[in-house]
């Protein structure tokens, strides 16, 4: 198994090795930049978007439902508010509510998939059936229900959203650590009489990490998708500007009958061009992280003769 | 026998997960602080005798203890109570959303599936050509568009030559069968289209990369070298390997699916469990939320029993 | 199909180059991984292709069988019955695959397909090929299970439900499901137990000579190519540095490289009668010396109970690893555990390690019973016994560097010596494996290191903390060959001349005799002999102990030339 025959057929390629190594390696492929670009893109938008935002966002600066024109970009809603200004305002909170749903997503999800993953036995076995329960739960519907019981409010959403998004997590950290425990390197520290704490810090969660990274990044997709959802559904906080609420006001106020598409496309634009970063990102280094894919028995081309010069019939 | 284990301890875990739904539903309602305690028995407008009746069923002037019980008893027999809307039965409305709902989720489902596998196997075993870059693409540019706006763009572009609200025409009273069924058909149209828009892009970069994976191992090789054609090598040999992951992921998918019919129905005034939901969150018709919550759960459960006895019949490894 | 043209040559692999192409555009490297071989292959011949990882040998064969990734670029000549398949590129290829020639692949278990049955698979390749189907083929498959030596049923079990040995079996059927002239086996022996090993090889040559079949035997063992092969091709960095008759390669080999592997290829008999050190020391002074001392030790592992069992009241039953197993270690003595997969050396390893809760019995470590502490209580003691594992690129975190490596156990034990301190423990641990200057290494990761130096890396982060007892699980067995010797050398240097006593397990009673002072032998959990080398070599008592001796494939290819197994 050492055998390290040179990507010739049927060898696995050698394992990761860290954090950076992986992420040098994602970043080699032209999409992972692109996605990063994305991403970097709209967080700069973000934080300069009060500076850069052509109009109040709670004033009516125009016409209900004015076309878009040199004055106003992008037109205006229901309420003659601007909608540059809007999407340019809502991104940063749904950012930001995508960025705090997911840290709590994560971090309750690679908590609980290190535990259960390192220490095994009935520890294992009670957290697993938790989350096999939140698995199966369809998690839209229990949003819903909690999120009508408390009242919309962007807190309950964003707390919510986090708590309930953290099993896939749990699931695919456990099942990376449940084998690197296996792997004699992790043995070996445990028989040099290292602690627990020590091998979980040093040698599972540097291994873990490159993980953690990519389903961090692909999460936030749903984190955003999910806030927006629950917006739609008038769940969040009415007044809060999202890009969530922004297409739920446009709806509810006829923007579709009215055929005023300017209401509603560029915050659903918004959404999707960066969802699409940050899904190439994640997915970029999660592919990094699967050597597997690098090898196909069926490729389209197959191996080549060289033609040799100056042997044979066919030298030249 | 190698199944029986198996298969129970999977009907035994749906079991154990519906009864741990049923407690959290009788808990998120009754005793998470600032919720409707005995709501149940708020029915607008109803008589007093509906109400004692609602109380002696459920128990509301006993102890939490007696009140699980009677609530397990009657949720047994299928009482959900009232709901405030329509004064119905929970249970009565539940059967009615769900018989609307099925068959519109379950085609776009199965299309989107069905999509998903053929553009994810092209792919794949073109890697790196001109399909697979178109594919994965298109894939992944609907991936990222809201199920919502999705939704919304199609009603704009279609609502003049397609029926865009409800499940038909109200003004057609008294048609034959078959122009009920078209007219059923016409209104499924546009919904359909919105959901598998939605899901066909997840299923293309799921089969896409089980089937990468696949296409790795070693046995794909032996299967190359015994001279199988690349035909036979993706449909005998990679596809139902590959199909094992693809079962776990579409099933870890229902959510997703769930979310995109709830939205879809209220984009579309389809009058399905998701817009039933919606209108008992407007109304706050907490029984009619609490049937709802239960009743899609069970349902998602027991499609993921489904998906587990698949991934048993599909894998022969699978003994415990 | 034509006729031969020349009967005494049925391949021949003619100037054959490999060029593998990595990277992209402007970054594109190639490397030249098979350079020139040329080998050639009567009907019935059998050639052994000898070399060490990364030699290009497992490249050879695969562009004989045209299965090489589109990143190669081939040229030479593959003459099947003098005719060039290799010209026309996967076209020419194609037709004769399998055929013509086919092949065993390495690791048999990722090699067939999961989900399919094997006689599923092995029929698939008889209808492709328009050889045989539906009930006709049902009879060519139960044939070729027969010719294998599987069992009737076997052509129903999926591959997982059989053993190892029987799964590299059913390939081999598979690889002659289509009457093929030449067969090419890729190390179709490694991960089996040695005497499955053997029983595999015999099958081999057997078959080869029964179908009159040409063989190609890709192997890093030269005992494995003395004993079942007519020629032997030895390969280093893509080419083929000698080749002719095993005795020839054996008796006077002329590259310096197949001299230096025949010479890492210990010999047992020698070994046995080699006079050693410890055996005059005096059993009173040995005994007050005992450094380990193993007394009754069982180890048995749970199986979860079912709710068959819950409902039957079945109490858990228990697969005991290791029954009744008691030895001991004295300071300085080298012991070798020896045995199959499966006799429970390593779990009997693992349980004086600590790592496995006994069931019954002591361990007596330095007089002290460790067989009873709980977790907290062992890892004080976990300096006194360190372990060094098979396959030191696993056992090494990969994102360590050397200095890294060598400091944790320091850290781990809470030994905060100053910077300086910590210097000059990890650099003389360093010097005691032979890795100095210690600068030049320390830096390095584990990946920029050969086999030989990550195992010594791992040995020196042992000796760190100054063990009294070394537990050496397979110590080379994942080793290229030619650095075998250097590591077990080393380990015998360590423990001469010093207190600390090793315990080592491992699969080859060759290694074994070689190196150890005594050994003890283990089968299906419990010990079936213990003595001294020349004891146990010359005059085995039990009977696994013979087959295993039986088994040991000798570079000489005289050598069992007599034996009527053999």
């Amino acid at each position: 198994m050492t055998d390290e025959r040179p990507q010739t057929a049927y060898a696995e390629p050698i394992a990761n090795v860290g954090v950076s190594a992986v992420l040098r390696q994602a970043i080699r492929h032209r999409s992972a930049l692109i996605g990063a670009a994305i991403v970097a893109f709209f967080v700069l938008l973000a934080l300069i978007s009060p500076l850069i935002e052509p109009y109040p966002t709670r004033e009516t600066t125009c016409a209900v439902f004015e076309p878009p024109s040199p004055q106003h970009w992008l037109g205006c809603d229901d309420g003659g508010v601007d909608v540059l200004s809007l999407v340019l305002r809502g991104g940063r909170i749904s950012m930001i509510v995508g960025a705090v749903a997911t840290m709590i997503a994560i971090g309750i999800g690679a908590t609980v998939g290190v535990l259960s993953g390192y220490f095994g036995g009935w520890l294992d076995i009670v957290l697993m059936r938790i989350t096999d329960y939140f698995l199966v739960v369809p998690q839209i519907v229990l949003m819903i229900v909690i999120a009508a019981v408390w009242g919309p409010s962007l807190s309950h959403v964003i707390v919510v959203i986090g708590i309930l998004m953290w099993t896939s997590t749990a699931r695919l950290v456990r099942s990376q650590v449940k084998s690197l425990r296996e792997r004699i390197f992790i043995k070996r520290a445990e028989s040099l009489g290292a602690s627990h704490f020590r091998i979980i810090l040093h040698h599972i969660l540097p291994q873990v990490g490159p993980l953690l990274v990519a389903n961090t990044v692909l999460a936030i997709t749903v984190a955003i998708f999910n806030e927006t959802a629950l917006a739609f559904l008038g769940l969040s906080d009415p007044t809060a500007i999202t890009w969530g609420t922004i297409m739920e006001h446009a709806f509810d106020r006829a923007a579709v009958s009215s055929g005023a598409w300017w209401a509603i496309v560029p915050a659903g634009v918004s959404v999707a061009i960066l969802v699409m970063g940050f899904y190439m990102l994640g997915k970029s280094i999660e592919d990094a992280l699967n050597p597997r894919l690098e090898v196909s028995y069926l490729s389209i081309h197959g191996w080549k003769m060289r033609p040799l010069a100056g042997r044979g019939p066919d030298a030249t | 026998m190698r199944s029986a284990p198996y298969v129970w301890k999977r009907v035994g875990f749906a079991l154990l997960t519906v009864y741990v739904s049923l407690t959290f539903n009788f808990l998120l309602f009754r005793v998470l602080p600032g919720s409707p305690v005995s709501r149940i028995s708020r029915v607008p407008n109803a008589s007093s005798e509906l109400k004692d009746a609602l109380i002696a069923q459920f128990g509301l002037d006993k102890s939490l203890g007696e009140q699980y019980l009677l609530y397990l008893q009657q949720t047994l027999h299928g009482n959900l109570g009232i709901s405030y809307a329509n004064r119905q039965p929970v249970i009565d409305n539940l059967v009615v959303a769900f018989s609307n709902t099925i068959p519109m989720v379950m085609t776009g489902t199965v299309l989107a599936l069905v999509i998903g596998i053929v553009l994810g196997v092209a792919s794949a075993v073109r890697r790196g050509g001109y399909i697979d870059h178109l594919g994965t693409n298109i894939a992944v540019l609907f991936y990222a568009f809201p199920t919502q706006f999705l939704g919304m763009m199609i009603l704009i572009f279609f609502a003049g030559t397609l029926p865009s609200a409800g499940m038909s025409d109200p003004f057609a009273i008294g048609g034959s069968g078959w122009e009920n069924l078209v007219d059923r058909i016409r209104h499924m149209i546009l919904p359909v289209l919105t959901l598998v828009l939605t899901l066909f892009a997840e299923n293309v970069l799921i089969v896409r990369s089980a089937m990468l994976e696949t296409l790795g191992e070693d046995y794909i090789l032996t299967a190359r070298a015994k001279g199988v054609s690349r035909r036979r090598l993706i449909r005998a040999h990679a596809l139902p390997n590959a199909l094992l992951p693809i079962v776990t992921l579409v099933a870890m998918s229902l959510g997703t699916i769930v979310t995109g019919a709830i939205l879809i129905e209220v984009i579309f005034s389809w009058p399905g469990i998701g817009r039933t939901l919606y209108m008992a969150v407007l109304k706050r018709d907490y029984p009619m939320l609490q049937g709802g919550f239960l009743a899609i759960t069970i349902v998602v459960i027991a499609f993921n029993l489904v998906a587990d006895l698949i991934y048993f019949k599909l894998d022969p490894r699978i003994t415990s | 199909m034509t006729a031969p043209a020349n009967p005494e040559r049925v391949l021949a692999i003619n100037d054959l180059n490999v060029w593998f192409n990595t990277g992209r555009g402007a970054a594109q490297t190639t490397s030249h991984v098979v350079r020139g071989v040329t080998l050639n292959l009567a009907p019935g011949d059998r050639l052994g292709l000898v070399g060490e990882s990364g030699s290009g040998k497992t490249t050879t064969i695969l562009a004989a069988m045209g299965l090489l990734p589109s990143s190669a670029e081939v040229a030479g000549q593959i003459l099947l019955n003098d005719r060039d398949i290799l010209r026309g590129g996967e076209q020419t290829v194609a037709p004769h695959r399998w055929k013509d020639i086919s092949m065993v692949f390495q690791g048999a278990m990722s090699a067939l397909n999961p989900v399919r049955t094997i006689g599923w698979q092995i029929a698939e390749a008889m209808q492709i090929h328009g050889i045989a189907k539906g009930e006709d083929a049902r009879h060519r498959v139960a044939g070729l299970l027969d010719l294998v030596g599987i069992r009737q049923t076997g052509a129903s079990q999926y591959p997982h439900q059989m053993s190892g040995g029987m799964r590299q079996r059913a390939m081999i059927a598979m690889a002659l499901a289509c009457e093929p002239r030449v067969l090419l086996a890729d190390e179709p022996t490694t991960a089996l137990d040695v005497i499955v090993q053997r029983q595999i090889l015999q099958l081999l040559v057997d078959l080869s000579e029964r179908l009159n079949l040409a063989l190609i035997l890709v192997t890093h063992d030269l005992g494995v190519v003395a004993q079942t092969c007519q020629h032997g091709a030895v390969m280093l960095d893509g080419e083929v540095v000698e080749q002719g008759p095993v005795s020839d390669l054996y008796r006077q080999p002329r590259h310096p490289y197949t001299r230096r592997l025949f010479e890492a290829a210990p010999d047992i008999r020698a070994a046995a009668t080699r006079p050693r050190a410890a055996a005059d020391t005096d059993p009173r002074q040995l005994k007050a010396d005992r450094l380990l001392s193993v007394n009754g030790l069982t180890v048995s592992y749970l199986r979860s109970r079912t709710f068959k069992d819950y409902f039957r009241g079945r109490h858990q039953d228990a697969l005991i690893a290791v029954n009744d197993f008691s030895l001991t270690v004295a300071r300085g003595e080298m012991v070798a555990l020896v045995g199959g997969s499966g006799s429970g050396k390593t779990t009997a390893l693992q349980a004086i390690l600590g790592m496995v809760r006994p069931v019954r019995g002591s361990i007596l470590l330095n007089g002290r019973d460790v067989s009873t502490l709980g977790h907290r209580q062992w890892r004080p003691l976990r300096r006194q016994v360190q372990m060094i594992y098979q396959d030191p690129y696993e056992a090494l975190d990969l994102r360590f560097r050397v200095r890294s490596t060598l400091e944790e156990p320091l850290w781990a034990h809470g030994i905060r010596t100053s910077a300086k301190e910590r210097e000059a423990l990890v650099a003389e641990a360093l010097d005691r494996v032979e890795l100095s200057p210690a600068d030049q290494y320390l830096n390095r990761f584990p990946h920029e290191l050969s086999g030989g130096q990550r195992q010594r890396v791992a040995i020196a982060a042992s000796l760190v903390l100054r063990p009294h007892l070394l537990l050496a699980d397979e110590p080379v067995s994942m080793l290229d060959v030619s650095v075998r010797n250097g590591v077990l050398q080393l380990l015998d240097r360590l423990r001469s001349g010093s207190e600390m006593g090793i315990l080592m397990v491992t699969h080859d009673l060759s290694t074994a005799a070689a190196y150890a002072d005594r050994i003890v032998v283990m089968n299906k959990g419990r010990i079936v002999e213990q003595g001294g080398i020349a004891e146990v070599v010359t005059r085995p008592r039990d009977a696994y102990t013979k087959a295993l001796l039986a088994s040991i494939p000798d570079p000489d290819p005289e050598a069992g030339k007599g034996d009527p197994a053999g």
